[in-house]
């Protein structure tokens, strides 16, 4: 089995976080609540209660380093959440945003953050030593609607959003005083703040979930139109890959290495996307194994041949017109629409990645003893 | 049952399996709203009122107008009186169902009866008040829906109860029988003080 440990800590979740030594989780139980759980004795305890938004939070962002919690919500409003003597301290940042906060997340070297909105703005968060709080810079007019995802280059400097306009876009967000020029190569080293690297207008549906390769060479997103897109060569010129397949539609992506991602989505199955020598991007196999496989399949529509021939007053009427849709029988039973890499201390290799849904539930998974997939990573 | 009803249904059950992918989706239109996007489609004028009332810039009504958050709808029709339409946005569906109705006695009869189903939409939880225009009873199914209940089942119920009008076909002839019946029967009690 590919899934390592399931967990239900509610009835619904919306986003979960981990902490640096993925000792806890915060998650939101789909209201304006963030709980952390702690790991003590193989069972997960409620410790902390974090209460401050007072609508639905749709973004949760645990750093790595500085261990600082950000939260964004509908209610407009994000927090940034600092442990002092075993209590969560919140810092209300001025978002300056008059629409929901969707996405956020904290850019590798944790000095400043990103926050998606449904006000077609991105708000570009750092901290201001001299005042002694968050300040909000904005990246307006250039969306033409909500956006629905952000990721961060591990340069530091470039930031990738999805919108759903199904544009996805790669802004610089340099500030100055806080990022240095010469941690940025290439063709974006002298843009300016909010200076729009690249569109890629690729889907014509609604666009979510953009992520960086670990190298930050290529970004992969994807549509509501069942589309996963890769993209190499982020720059002028823009290499393009759409790869669709035959399922439901993908909410998020997450790359575990620079050749393999992992979608998820309404299917309530990750999907394995891999590339191969030619860099030739695929769709793998589904993680979680269904109960229902092809070979099955032919024999229940075979039998259900027979059944028509000889046994039809067995089914009664109803039976015969509509089938009654089964339930997909993997781990999670409802959308995944949040994945979280898993980072274990020392290894760069990412084979651990958990995913919630609104099943409530949170899985991890692990590619470690997966074969088949072990070439990819 | 007939061959054709079960095409028909099929072809419903999967357009909602690949419709019913909603999410929790906030209004980017009017400030701290959270409210069905398909809805705001035809409230457009209603949208452009609450924009007057909230002062907001008139530009971002157009913008509601361009309906980037509505998928395309599907229309299933099985032949000319009986159809269903499948409107999409990114955090609700609305499905409208028109039921047959061969003439103006069925016509009455089937409006009552939905009516009385719509009355008492709150049981149902997915039914609307309000039919869709053109249709004869409408659901409309909100991402809350698809975090309570689980899809597949959702999905059902609304197929079953698709069958279940079709056995209302039959209750509307029986209830057509017997308003005939009693119409004549009237008729010739109310003549015989002519005779």
């Amino acid at each position: 089995m590919a899934a390592v440990a399931v967990h239900q800590f509610a009835e619904c979740i919306t986003c979960h976080a981990w902490s640096p030594d993925q000792s806890m989780v915060a998650l939101c139980p789909n209201n304006n609540e963030v709980h952390i759980y702690m790991l003590s004795q193989d069972k997960w305890e409620k410790i902390h209660t974090l209460q401050k938004h007072d609508q639905i939070i749709s973004g949760i962002d645990w750093s790595a380093r500085s261990n600082r919690i950000v939260t964004v919500s509908h209610d407009r409003n994000s927090y940034v959440w600092n442990l002092e003597e075993a209590v969560w301290e919140p810092t209300l940042v001025i978002l300056r945003l008059n629409r929901a906060a969707l996405c956020v997340q904290w850019s590798p070297k944790e000095n400043k953050f990103a926050v998606g909105s449904g006000a077609k703005t991105v708000c570009i968060c750092y901290y201001e030593q001299e005042n002694n709080w968050w300040v909000s810079k904005l990246i307006r007019k250039k969306h033409n609607s909500s956006v629905t995802g952000v990721a961060w280059h591990p340069n530091n400097i470039l930031l990738a959003t999805t919108s759903t306009d199904g544009k996805c876009r790669v802004f610089s967000t340099f500030i100055k005083g806080v990022d240095r020029r010469d941690s940025v190569m290439g063709s974006s080293a002298d843009a300016k703040f909010g200076e729009q690297i690249v569109q890629l207008d690729l889907s014509f549906c609604w666009a979510f979930g953009v992520k960086w390769s670990p190298s930050g060479n290529s970004l992969a997103y994807v549509g509501h139109n069942s589309t996963i897109y890769f993209v190499d060569d982020v720059g002028p010129s823009p290499l393009a890959q759409n790869v669709a397949f035959r399922d439901l539609p993908l909410r998020d992506v997450l790359f575990v290495s620079e050749r393999m991602a992992i979608g998820v989505g309404f299917d309530c199955n990750p999907m394995v996307f891999a590339s191969d020598e030619s860099g030739i991007w695929c769709f793998v196999r589904f993680l979680d194994e269904r109960k229902t496989i092809s070979s099955s399949k032919y024999g229940s529509q075979f039998s259900e041949a027979f059944g028509k021939l000889y046994g039809q007053s067995k089914h009664g009427v109803t039976n015969d017109a509509v089938e009654p849709s089964r339930s997909r029988g993997g781990i999670h039973e409802n959308c995944i629409n949040c994945i979280v890499p898993l980072n274990k201390a020392g290894n760069s290799r990412r084979t651990r990645f958990s995913t919630s849904g609104l099943d409530g539930k949170v899985v991890i998974w692990d590619l470690e003893n997966q074969e088949d997939l072990s070439i990819y990573l | 049952m007939a061959n054709t009803l079960r095409l028909y249904l099929k072809c419903i059950r999967n357009t909602l399996d690949a419709a019913l992918c909603l999410q929790n989706f906030p209004c980017q239109e009017v400030e701290r709203h959270n409210k069905p996007e398909v809805e705001l489609k035809i409230g457009y004028a209603v949208a452009a009122s609450l924009q007057d009332l909230l002062d907001q810039p008139r530009t971002s009504v157009e913008s509601c107008a361009s309906l980037n958050l509505m998928a395309s709808m599907v229309l299933i029709c099985r032949n000319e009186a009986e159809k269903c339409l499948i409107e999409t946005s990114i955090n609700s569906l609305r499905i409208s169902l028109k039921v047959k109705q061969a003439d103006e006695l069925e016509n009455i009869l089937t409006k009552k009866f939905l009516r009385f189903l719509s009355m008492r939409a709150e049981a149902f939880q997915v039914l609307r008040r309000k039919p869709v225009q053109g249709y004869d009873i409408s659901f409309l199914i909100t991402n809350y829906h698809c975090e309570e209940m689980q899809k597949h089942k959702l999905i059902d119920f609304i197929v079953q109860f698709m069958e279940a009008s079709f056995d209302i076909d039959k209750e509307i002839s029986e209830l057509k029988l017997s308003v005939n019946t009693r119409g004549r029967l009237v008729a010739t009690e109310f003549l015989k003080q002519f005779v």
